[in-house]
């Protein structure tokens, strides 16, 4: 479902420093698949998700989803975005508008759905990740663990067959991490395709099919999250584990 | 609200000031007699308009006449003022060189030349070429001077704008232009309406300056009463509350917007 083959990405900093982010990357991820990336801040893992839907542009490389190029001459980026839901670290909620009009704003413009049945797919959504109480709050009368679930549903309103979340918990109170979490949880069990971006190693391993650990734009090491707790192998991954838990 | 030792000074200190004006401006100054009882003749009056023109009734005089052309001339460059700021405000951020280029040259253009020499241009070099009227040419003078100022209010409404906000309507499919007309704009706007208000209220003051090329606004009819009557004080005095009427109700009107969007926060 998702091929990266030899991507390359650098960037450069304000002081001019070169970063690289993504160096010779190439990974395979499977239909059904949930994988999870993690890694020091810096190693690549955020930028790697972001290249997916072409938030950012490799420099050379190929990336396909569904077989088809993204970074080919003749594509809509639009309708490869259409199919791959992204869920972000600060939620990004649109401030203007309730936590319907979110869910439903996309539905109606991009995928041109009516309004009454945008409505009928986001009440089942938030249904869901059990906010439909908030449906017609504005995002700041939410707490950070609600509006993320709120994100969550709006993605989904679009009926992405890929999910992406670029550290969906990270800037959420301890109390609230699991209730996100358990939405995604709820998510990976029905067999959808996710790319996750994260440092819950107990997510990793209740749901993940693969662990893949980066750093300086590279693949480390990759394998499922029991290998990871059990006998990690190499030394930058050890050490990086032994921070995180 | 307290009164304390301060306001007592402030007030003091206002007081003394006032009788100082009265005393050199008005006492020492001038003997002036003052005819208020004429004001109003020139904002309404009962009667015909010529003498072979039979019908009487309340007509317009010739303030009130200034008044309503000075309101259409703003509200019409409020309107256009906002459509070009848009658009330029949208331009200068363009990731095309060209387009940045353009609305960059237009901005810096208009913003370091006179008002009152671009309505020159645009009424007697422009205007002469298109056959523009003194109200095409005014208005159209007065929108493209508004436009410089709004559209960089506009850029600075969308960059204060978080990234984010882009990143995730993108991210749900829409284009760069249904993301900033549902998600950006509507937000860098409600952000904006303060310096907006102050830009079209000085736009309404403004307007006194197509005067110049004969269009019969409130500052030329106020002229021409006071060339006509010699009742120079009672007409400025008219002539500025007028102004103030349309300036203080768009601030009033603005701040009561404000109110009703800030529901959101």
């Amino acid at each position: 479902m998702i091929k990266v083959k030899n991507a390359f990405k650098t960037f450069r900093t304000h002081d001019r420093r070169e970063v690289k982010a993504l160096v010779d990357f190439s990974v395979h991820i499977k239909k059904g698949e949930v994988v999870v990336f993690i890694g020091p801040s810096g190693s690549g893992k955020s930028t790697f998700l972001r290249c997916l839907n072409r938030l950012e542009e490799i420099d050379s490389g190929q990336i396909f989803i569904n077989d088809v190029d993204i970074y080919g001459k003749k594509v809509n980026i639009n309708k490869v975005r259409e199919e791959i839901g992204m869920v972000f670290q600060l939620f990004n909620l649109f401030p203007h508008k309730t936590v319907m009009e979110n869910v439903i704003l996309a539905q109606q413009i991009v995928r041109k759905r009516r309004r009454s049945e945008a409505i009928e797919i986001a009440k089942d959504l938030l249904h869901k990740v059990n906010i439909l109480e908030k449906e017609s709050n504005y995002p700041s009368q939410l707490s950070g663990g609600q509006q993320q679930r709120v994100a969550i549903a709006r993605a989904l309103a679009m009926h992405p067959k890929i999910m992406m979340f670029d550290e969906a918990t990270s800037a959420l109170d301890p109390e609230m991490i699991g209730e996100v979490l358990d939405v995604m949880k709820k998510l990976a069990k029905e067999g959808m395709t996710m790319v996750v971006v994260t440092h819950e190693m107990g997510f990793a391993r209740e749901v993940s099919d693969r662990v893949v650990f980066m750093d300086s734009g590279q693949i480390i090491e990759e394998g499922t999250a029991e290998h990871f707790f059990t006998n990690p192998i190499h030394d930058r991954t050890k050490l990086f584990l032994s921070q995180i838990l | 609200m307290t009164f304390n030792k301060r306001s007592l000074i402030t007030l003091a200190v206002l007081a003394i000031l006032v009788t100082a004006a009265y005393y050199f401006l008005i006492r020492r100054g001038i003997t002036y007699i003052w005819h208020w009882e004429k004001v109003p003749e020139m904002l309404f009056y009962i009667g015909s308009k010529s003498a072979d023109d039979p019908v009487v009734r309340l007509r317009m005089g010739v303030l009130m006449m200034g008044f309503v052309l000075t309101l259409k001339i703003s509200v019409l460059a409020t309107f256009f003022g906002i459509i070009i700021g848009t658009v330029v405000g949208i331009a200068r951020l363009s990731k095309e060189p060209v387009t940045r280029g353009l609305s960059l040259a237009y901005v810096e253009l208009i913003r370091n030349t006179p008002l009152l020499v671009q309505i020159f241009m645009i009424y007697f070099f422009v205007g002469s070429i298109l056959r523009l009227s003194a109200f095409v040419a005014g208005t159209a003078g007065l929108s493209i001077f508004a436009g410089a100022y709004v559209g960089e209010i506009v850029r600075s409404g969308i960059q204060s704008i978080h990234k984010g906000q882009m990143e995730a309507a993108r991210s749900l499919g829409m284009s760069y232009a249904q993301a900033m007309r549902y998600v950006i704009l509507p937000q860098a706007f409600k952000r904006i309406i303060p310096p907006l208000a102050g830009q079209f209220i000085s736009l309404i003051k403004d307007s006194s300056l197509v005067s110049v090329i004969a269009l019969a606004d409130l500052t030329f009819q106020g002229q021409q009463a006071v060339a006509r009557s010699y009742y120079t004080f009672e007409i400025w005095f008219t002539v500025a509350f007028l102004y103030l009427i349309m300036t203080f109700s768009l601030s009033m009107a603005t701040q009561f917007v404000e109110r009703r969007l800030s529901i959101s926060d």
